[in-house]
């Protein structure tokens, strides 16, 4: 399937200037990314995943950019289209929290500005409403449900503020 | 022992699935299980939040187990996607000491501390312990319903921080089911992810997935889909409609929820139930559930 997302399509023809080690590095340091440099590319990843037949680059090959340090890996369409589903990180030989990483790597692209739009209209939700969607009142009366109990929204934006949720672009 | 919760609903159920949280809340009520407002909640902090920034992430989950700390209280929440969310942090927040300081920061302003006492649950964890119970309670049998059982992601994986059943081969909640006399049907795709996460990024690859599972589905016989967790609910109960195989074959199957199933089997109304909520038309059931 060829999917509208992520610039880096292929690796047909590509040649990779660098190969920075500063960025392994730091994936390793995230969340997650403790075990990174154990991936001995068995693609049992892959073969479990959703959407390995829906992506152009897979979640092993995702692995092995981490690996060699590219970059690029930001611009692929696996990094958005992986659903969290876990199944890759449950299965891994090596105990590598794979989704974990992804998770890891979806920040990493944010602030850069790579993300599906959803996102960004998400983010702007939780920050002003505290929620991602509001109460369905009509329903709740027909079937007597009481109110959903309230949230006082600036106890959340006083957090949000301090991690700079709206900023994050800013700290690239 | 009556045990008592504070309940999360999270931000899908009430705006979507008001039907869940009236089944629940009738199930809890017959078997004694007290449940509590969750007054002050936020969004449980959401795997949306987590792709965007992690800090974030863990304040405004961490905020919400704080909540439930400080008035002495155990959570349960019926959603897949809480409940991933919630003991992912906790258990972030009770190994990563650096986490939990900077978390803890966030929300000492607030005046609330994250120490780790918490117990997080699944309503089916609950329900799970109490099979005897619920099975000494059924008085309708569901004999022909034919359940295609979706478990949903969060629920079961990671399984260590999850810790609920078998990652590969999770049986607890279809045990429940099978209380009634309906039968949980074995298909391919039962352990593959709904798709419901990607809505945002891409629907036509959340739909693809979807078709995926529904040719399973249909093709293991099912003439139901259930689930426990309104983001895989939306996917069954309104993605789903209209749905077609490549050969523009209708896949529609009905989706319930596992508390609709249970209540109808314990004789709980159906209009408590909310099946007229139900989207996806429960007419080739409609016998078997006696609605």
């Amino acid at each position: 399937m060829t999917e509208s997302w992520g610039q880096f399509k292929s690796f047909e023809g590509k040649k990779f200037k660098a190969l920075d080690a500063e960025f392994t590095k730091e994936v390793s340091n995230l969340l997650g990314g403790q075990d990174l440099t154990a991936c001995f590319q068995c693609a049992k990843c892959s073969a479990g995943c959703p959407v390995s037949d829906k992506v152009n680059i897979q979640v092993h090959e995702v692995m092995r950019m981490l690996l060699f340090g590219l970059k690029e890996v930001l611009e692929t369409d696996m990094v958005w289209l992986c659903s969290t589903c876990y199944t890759c990180q449950e299965r891994c030989p090596q105990g590598i929290d794979i989704t974990d990483i992804l998770f890891g790597l979806k920040n990493m692209a944010f602030k850069k500005g790579i993300t599906p739009q959803g996102y960004i209209g998400a983010r702007q939700s939780l920050y002003n409403t505290g929620r991602l969607y509001e109460p369905t009142d009509w329903e709740r009366d027909d079937l007597e449900l009481d109110p959903v109990p309230e949230l006082n929204v600036d106890d959340t934006k006083k957090m949000l503020d301090k991690t700079k949720l709206m900023k994050l672009e800013e700290g690239e | 022992m009556t045990q008592s919760y504070e309940v999360f609903l999270g931000c899908a159920i009430p705006a979507r699935f008001n039907n869940y949280e009236s089944s629940m809340r009738a199930l809890a009520k017959e078997l004694g299980i007290k449940l509590i407002d969750f007054e002050g909640a936020s969004c449980c902090g959401t795997v949306v939040l987590k792709s965007i920034d992690e800090n974030s992430w863990l304040s405004m989950s961490g905020r919400n187990i704080a909540l439930a700390e400080q008035r002495g209280h155990d959570i349960v929440t019926p959603c897949n996607g809480c409940f991933g969310s919630l003991k992912d942090t906790d258990h972030v927040l009770h190994d990563d000491e650096s986490y939990r300081k900077k978390v803890n920061a966030a929300l000492k302003p607030l005046g609330l501390e994250y120490t780790g006492k918490v117990k997080i649950r699944h309503f089916v964890e609950v329900l799970y312990d109490m099979k005897d119970e619920i099975s000494k309670k059924i008085v309708k049998r569901l004999d022909g319903l034919k359940i295609a059982f979706h478990p949903g992601c969060h629920l079961i994986r990671p399984s260590n921080v999850a810790g609920f059943d078998d990652p590969e081969l999770p049986g607890k909640v279809d045990e429940l089911l099978e209380l009634t006399g309906a039968t949980s049907v074995h298909w391919d795709m039962k352990l593959r992810c709904c798709g419901s996460p990607l809505l945002i990024a891409s629907e036509d690859v959340a739909t693809k997935i979807l078709q995926e599972k529904m040719v399973s589905a249909n093709g293991a016989g099912a003439n139901c889909v259930v689930t426990n967790c309104p983001a895989c609910h939306t996917q069954f109960d309104i993605q789903q409609i209209g749905l077609k195989d490549d050969e523009g074959n209708s896949l529609e199957l009905p989706a319930l929820f596992v508390t609709q199933v249970l209540g109808i089997a314990m004789g709980i109304d159906p209009e408590v139930l909310g099946f007229e909520l139900n989207r996806v038309s429960l007419d080739p059931i409609n016998e078997i559930l006696g609605i």
